[in-house]
């Protein structure tokens, strides 16, 4: 679970990052909010600098009307295409595991009665 | 609230230093620098002197141990996963050992050059950039071999 967990988050992150830039802590509360995706908030931070490194996501520093400066986070056109097409195989996906998990529990009920 | 005169955030910082000393410098402090900017951006609602909401704002955050954990999980998954092989680059590299004539260099030269794009655009998924430059060069040798060729038998008909 943990695995399958890891492996959605990335997309969360560009998905959230789909109408225009956000600073890391904004990023991460976001994802907190969605029940039950994020473990620690702090384990956001790392996997940002991963899909920086992979050119998903571009960085820039820039002025706060309050306070230091903050780090945004934006998508690059290759973090915008690898969220397309994620989209679009997490829809199959996810619509191919409902099917088979929703059978397979109608049928233990009906062994049940 | 300052982030930096907090002992319970200068504690948690320190121990994400030592945790993360396995990483690379750079990859390091932007972690720091950024669990930094964290807290300092969580700990602006905390009411100065809140012991518990500081504390509430590290728990969120996780031990540093695991955050660090993390960040070494992510640097190995990208230096040090192993792309597939790109079927283009080897077929390049196989036409232009082939040669066939000519006609393997010039497919070799196709395929290499797709295969570098496809390589490149895939952000670390494909590799054998290496094998599609060797193709290409070969690809251009075969080229040139034939034009040579050509030309030495144009120039010098057989008797």
């Amino acid at each position: 679970m943990s695995q399958l967990r890891k492996g959605v988050l990335e997309y969360c992150v560009l998905a959230l990052l789909r109408d225009g830039q956000r600073y890391g802590f904004e990023l991460v509360r976001a994802l907190s909010e969605a029940e039950g995706l994020l473990v620690s908030e702090g384990t956001i931070y790392p996997l940002l600098s991963r899909l920086r490194r992979d050119d998903l996501v571009s960085t820039e520093w820039r002025e706060s009307e309050s306070g230091p400066p903050r780090r945004y986070y934006e998508l690059t056109d290759m973090g915008q295409r690898a969220l397309g097409e994620f989209s679009a195989e997490w829809i199959r996906f996810r619509d191919a595991v409902d099917a088979l998990v929703t059978t397979q529990g109608e049928m233990g009920d009906e062994r049940a009665h | 609230m300052n982030v930096h005169t907090d002992p319970l955030v200068d504690e948690y910082l320190r121990r994400l230093e030592v945790a993360a000393a396995g990483l690379p410098a750079d990859r390091r402090l932007e972690l720091v620098s950024e669990i930094r900017g964290h807290l300092r951006e969580a700990l602006r609602q905390v009411p100065e002197g809140d012991q518990a909401g500081v504390r509430n704002a590290l728990e969120r955050l996780g031990a540093p141990e695991e955050v660090a954990a993390a960040a070494l999980d992510a640097s190995e998954d990208s230096s040090t996963a192993v792309g597939q092989l790109s079927g283009l680059a080897v077929a390049s590299l196989l036409m232009a050992v082939l040669w066939f004539a000519g006609i393997g260099a010039v497919l070799a030269l196709g395929f290499g050059y797709r295969a570098r794009r496809e390589i490149r655009d895939s952000s670390g998924r494909k590799t054998g950039t290496g094998l599609a430059t060797a193709g290409i060069i070969l690809g251009w040798i075969g080229i040139v071999i034939v034009v040579v060729g050509a030309i030495l038998i144009a120039v010098h008909p057989a008797r």
